[in-house]
């Protein structure tokens, strides 16, 4: 435990006092207010637009679906990477660190950056409804809330792990970075559209490919059935298809599992390449 | 007791047989605690290869090593709370201050603030501390690794090429800051080019080339291990000429100085019966202790035996 405080204070010193990393806390939190802003200016004008806890759930925690997880894959990928150009990840292991707690410091980063960037999410949308006026119904906060929140901090690890295991093996922010949104904007819908043309089955396993699962995970209809319902009838109506979504609990395993082996993969990196 | 004692080891970069690099092949050495050891090689002979697999940065790939007699992982990351070392260039964190960068590496080693003023103090940086490590001059950066390196007040300090790009200035400036350190009976491992500094500064050498240590020992018997003498007499042609007819030289060769022959019995009363006997009368007798620098150029360029090498 002692280690564990340790790797906190010193990943915390190393972050805080970089620029690039209040930046994009500061970016994010941008992101994250302008829908929020734009809500509470609404509810101030329109008495019909209600602004309030626990039905704004949806509206806060999708504020951040959209650049949450893909902040924390590429502020992971910039505080992790750039250790081995400034040869710093080798002065640490020789100042004591194994490379092991070394990884371990980053992996600390990881769970840090979900942490912050999930709590800035919910205070600028907590924040939000506290300034608009009239009240919602009952309770706080509902399964259905915990549910998405849990969605969209899985895409965030998803995402965060990618990029501890693109840090680990490339060794450079700039490579990192550029396979990473290679893979997202560009591989992974080729990738898809090749699935989708093939057979059915094979459609089916698009559904997991991680990209899509995030996106899937930090979608309001996968975890609201009601939504969903009002949105299909509403989608029979004019003749379209029904969406569909794979279980929550699937999705998540589904999520679990690739962060699982990014991680486990930038740990064997470290563990057995020299620095 | 030892501070540092390797047994064969090995590095081998790349693992197939072709393209694979043997950058450190069975190299084996002791440094005794209290030693000031000087590890001399040429570049890429194997130096920093060797330095990185004693603080855990680089995997051996044969043999293996002790630190204060322990091994194995926990045992090695055990005593190296009692190492302090830098490897190569001095590394820090670009965007931070001095300060910050030594309250991260005493963060690892586990030291407090006020051991980080000392450091700063002693190394002289205290007056530039706050500034970002981006700013500092190669000389200042060169410092500051020795401050991270001192933290701990550690029992063995692993210096590679302290002095590297530095000025005359900053030479010295290191140089003391090292003979401090040895005054203090720490084990200093250092892997310097500055040979006249090695020679002054060191107790015991080690001389790697092509990955294999050639030499190793105490520095008075590393330069002085062969029983070579400097000759002079008024034609110097003449006395090249008759030594190397002389039996018992086992090599010879002409400096600006004289001649310099390697004896093989070291009998000078021999020598000069010999030379009085082709009419040769000598202004000048004596032995010939090479430089450290001298050994090292010769050894370096092919030969085992420094003396040998060097009367070739």
């Amino acid at each position: 435990m002692k280690i564990l405080g340790v790797l906190l204070r010193i990943e915390w010193l190393k972050a805080a006092k970089r620029r690039t990393f209040w930046v994009a806390v500061g970016a994010f939190a941008a992101f994250t207010a302008l829908p929020v802003v734009e809500r509470v200016r609404n509810a101030r004008s329109d008495p019909n637009a209600v602004y309030a806890l626990p039905e704004s759930w949806p509206d806060i925690l999708g504020s951040a679906t959209g650049v949450g997880p893909l902040f924390v894959g590429v502020l992971m990928i910039l505080l992790f990477a750039p250790e081995f150009s400034w040869r710093t990840a080798r002065q640490n292991v020789i100042d004591g660190l194994s490379n092991e707690r070394f990884y371990a410091g980053k992996a600390v980063v990881l769970v840090g950056l979900v942490l912050l960037f999930m709590g800035t999410t919910v205070l600028i949308g907590v924040g939000g409804t506290m300034l608009s006026p009239g009240g919602g119904g009952p309770g706080f906060i509902r399964p259905s809330d915990l549910s998405y929140m849990g969605g969209l901090a899985l895409g965030m690890l998803v995402f965060g792990s990618a990029g501890m295991m693109l840090s680990a093996h490339l060794r450079s922010s700039g490579s990192a970075l550029a396979i990473l949104l290679l893979y997202l904007f560009v591989e992974e819908v080729v990738t898809r559209l090749m699935l989708g043309a093939e057979i059915d089955a094979l459609r089916g396993a698009a559904e997991f490919l991680p990209f899509n699962l995030v996106e899937d995970l930090g979608d309001d209809l996968a975890h609201y059935p009601d939504v969903l319902e009002g949105v299909n009838a509403d989608r029979a109506e004019r003749g379209l298809a029904p969406l569909a979504f794979l279980k929550v609990g699937v999705l998540a395993v589904a999520a679990l599992t690739y962060s699982a082996s990014f991680l486990g993969r930038a740990f064997l990196s470290m563990r057995r390449r020299d620095l | 007791m030892h501070a540092i004692q390797t047994f064969d080891l090995t590095k081998r970069y790349g693992t197939r047989a072709v393209k694979s690099v043997l950058a450190v092949d069975r190299v084996s050495f002791v440094v005794e605690q209290g030693q000031v050891f000087g590890f001399l090689g040429p570049n890429g002979s194997g130096k920093t290869t060797t330095i990185g697999m004693l603080v855990g940065t680089i995997k051996p790939t044969g043999g293996g090593f002790d630190l204060f007699g322990a091994s194995g992982p926990e045992g090695l990351l055990n005593a190296r709370a009692r190492v302090g070392a830098t490897l190569e260039t001095p590394n820090f964190y670009p965007y931070m201050s001095g300060r910050d960068n030594l309250r991260i590496a005493a963060g690892v080693k586990g030291v407090g603030r006020p051991r980080i003023e000392e450091c700063l103090e002693l190394v002289g940086l205290s007056a530039r501390a706050k500034h970002r490590f981006k700013t500092y001059s190669l000389g200042m950066k060169q410092r500051l690794a020795l401050a991270a390196t001192m933290l701990s007040d550690p029992e063995l300090i692993i210096l590679d090429e302290p002095a590297n790009g530095l000025d005359p200035q900053g030479i010295r400036e290191i140089r003391e800051i090292i003979r401090t350190l040895a005054d203090r009976g720490k084990t200093i491992f250092l892997s310097s080019h500055l040979l006249a500094e090695v020679e002054r500064t060191c107790s015991h050498v080690a001389i790697i080339r092509n990955g294999r240590i050639v030499t190793s020992g105490a520095v008075a018997e590393v330069v002085g291990g062969g029983s070579a003498v400097l000759l002079r007499a008024e034609d110097t042609d003449a006395l090249a000429g008759a030594m190397e007819a002389y039996p018992d030289a086992s090599s010879m060769r002409r400096t600006g100085e004289g001649v310099i022959a390697a004896l093989e019995s070291g009998d000078l009363a021999s020598v000069t019966r010999y030379l009085a006997g082709h009419g040769i009368y000598l202004s000048h007798l004596a032995p010939y202790r090479p430089s450290l620098e001298e050994v090292f150029i010769d050894i370096t360029r092919g030969a085992v035996d420094p003396m040998t090498e060097i009367a070739s």
